[in-house]
């Protein structure tokens, strides 16, 4: 038998065919989704613990937070199910605890979160009356720096869930996708938050709202930034072409910058409050829309990626 | 005691009568008639319902001599059950377990479809079942007689939405039989059997062949490194891995964890920081 594999160039990798080793993600809007809101939950995990308790409008912020996270919580699961091949087994998730698995953690986390945050809400209640008084104690003190915990692990563990599997572009963010999975979904909560005062009229908490808004966006841009330079080639389905166009326009500039440059109007100029208050449901929608987009892109630039066999072929160390 | 498959890629002839022995024992539905024009290779990967995949790599090259040269590459891929498998590490209902073959086996009542060992494994090796389509229409089988389409859906169809992979051939092995496609297989380019032995058997096959002047490497009979570990079912190849479809450097999936897992920490605690700090202020 000749032996041809000299007479090819050595730096040529040969692929079978141009045909993909990997397989692409089945996911589609429901994961994305499911993504997006449990950043945001787990963001309005933190808002709730760090909302002073003596201050009458943060008093009024933790009680709009919780309520709102558990909704979220409550929600999103429903979501994840949508995403099943089985749906009537999603409770197969529960049959076990397992470390290794992202998925299986994260199940569990959002079960936990869910618990917390409806005790929280109990406790909310019970102090406005609607539930009867001793039932505060259905939520004892320690379950609201719990749900702060439990969030940081939520919004955090989607991006270990995707930069730990397979797939080359993932992988090659194995750091950054995890830490700008938190920024945005605190950057997300923050806007959704102050959005949610200024429905409320309760104005004053908004600016502190939207400063924390911008340390999270500053700091995703930040993290976007360095993992576009530390993935290289293994980033293009993410950062150049059409989706690259797409992260740029929609996550980077219309939902960060734009509401970066916002947010410092607000912070300098003292606007009336109606204009204030136009200014504020722009900035937030924008930063939710950029909140979503990223996640989709990172989505499908893993689809893209899977269908490249040499990137597949030498993983991302 | 651990049996694994050991593909002598020399030995294959391409019959792909493993991947008629494998669809038929296991009743996996038909892939549909597509013409790919890539050598005898009509099947082109594994998949959720297709265990065993025939790959042909047809090689020309001049030779020094100036004489044209011609090889034929034919390899039998299947699930590779990793002793680190990363679909087994990611499986969240524990659908996914090493059975007493050491064979990696996804329970199909168990599994919920949550997709997340397709994503998981470095080799491409499972995938979704499809739901059961009585009209055909998803498995180009269209311009088919009506009354050739399958009538009922088998066992496996009726699992769609589940992940499916190789079994090693659980049922078979349970009553003492050789794999169906090691079985069918005519040239004993698939050899099944003890792993310690299957290891022997290929290190002295590359050393034979090497005296008669081919060079050949074992892919999987070792570490294939990246935390995956040896390969239970492990191949003897004449040309680079990626020639047949098979990673040079596979990485397992969940070594990328801990980085992971401290990076989200150290955002979520300095945001944590920022955030009582403006928060603290009156």
């Amino acid at each position: 038998m000749p032996d041809l594999s000299e007479c090819r160039e050595r730096d040529d990798v040969p692929t079978y065919y141009e045909r993909p080793l990997l397989k692409a993600p089945h996911w589609e809007w429901n994961v994305v989704t499911y993504l997006f809101l449990g950043g945001i939950m787990g963001g309005l995990g933190l808002i709730q613990l760090i909302a002073h308790p003596e201050r009458p409008q943060e008093r009024r912020l933790k009680r709009t937070v919780r309520i709102t996270s558990f909704i979220l919580a409550a929600g999103n699961p429903a979501i994840l199910i949508t995403h099943l091949g089985r749906p009537e087994r999603f409770l197969n998730m529960l049959r076990i605890v397992k470390i290794k698995s992202p998925m299986s953690l994260g199940v569990w986390g959002l079960v936990l979160y869910s618990g917390a945050a409806g005790a929280n809400v109990v406790r909310e209640l019970a102090i406005d009356g609607v539930l009867p008084r001793w039932m505060r104690l259905l939520a004892p003190g320690f379950l609201a720096p719990l749900q702060a915990l439990l969030g940081a692990f939520t919004a955090g563990y989607t991006g270990v869930l995707l930069s730990a599997t397979a797939n080359p572009f993932w992988g090659s963010g194995k750091r950054h996708i995890p830490a700008a999975s938190v920024c945005s979904g605190l950057a997300s909560a923050s806007a959704l938050a102050s959005l949610l005062s200024t429905f409320e009229g309760n104005h004053a908490v908004v600016h502190k709202l939207e400063r924390l808004e911008m340390v999270a966006g500053a700091a995703e841009l930040l993290i976007l930034n360095d993992f576009k330079r530390a993935a290289g080639a293994y980033g293009a389905p993410f950062f150049k072409g059409k989706r690259g166009e797409r992260l740029l326009t929609y996550t980077v500039v219309a939902g960060t910058l734009a509401p970066l440059a916002l947010n410092l109007i607000g912070q300098a100029v003292k606007l009336p409050k109606p204009i204030d208050a136009v200014r504020t449901t722009l900035a937030s929608a924008l930063t939710l829309v950029g909140g979503y987009v990223l996640r989709e892109s990172l989505i499908e630039a893993g689809k893209e990626s899977a269908r490249d066999p040499r990137a597949a072929f030498r993983q991302p160390r | 005691m651990a049996n694994g498959f050991f593909t002598d890629t020399t030995l294959c002839i391409g019959c792909k009568a493993c991947e008629v022995a494998c669809k038929q024992w296991n009743e996996l539905p038909s892939d549909g008639f597509v013409f790919t024009g890539e050598s005898y290779d009509n099947t082109s990967e594994l998949s959720g319902t297709t265990w065993r995949h025939v790959a042909f790599v047809e090689q020309m090259a001049i030779d020094h001599q100036g004489e044209l040269q011609d090889r034929w590459l034919m390899s039998s891929d299947v699930c590779k059950h990793c002793t680190n498998a990363g679909c087994h590490e990611a499986c969240p209902t524990g659908a996914i377990i090493r059975n007493e073959f050491g064979a990696v086996f996804i329970q199909p009542d168990v599994c919920n479809g949550c997709g997340y060992c397709v994503v998981s494994c470095p080799f491409g090796v499972v995938d979704l079942i499809e739901k059961f389509d009585p009209d055909g229409t998803h498995y180009n089988l269209a311009s088919l007689a009506t009354s050739r389409l399958d009538a009922r859906a088998t066992a496996v169809q009726q699992s769609g939405g589940v992940a499916g992979k190789c079994t090693l051939c659980y049922d078979r092995q349970r009553l003492g039989f050789v794999p169906a496609c090691a079985k069918a297989c005519p040239t004993e380019s698939i050899q099944f059997g003890d792993l310690d032995e299957l290891r022997e058997r290929a290190h002295a096959r590359v050393e034979r062949l090497s005296e008669r002047g081919v060079s050949a490497q074992l892919y999987g009979a070792d570490d294939v490194g990246g935390g995956i570990g040896a390969l239970n079912a492990f191949f003897l190849l004449t040309d680079r891995p990626e020639t047949y479809n098979l990673p040079a450097q596979p990485v397992l999936p969940s070594t990328r964890q801990p980085a992971g897992y401290t990076a989200a920490a150290v955002a979520a605690l300095g945001l944590a920081l920022a955030g009582w700090m403006i928060f603290r202020n009156a």
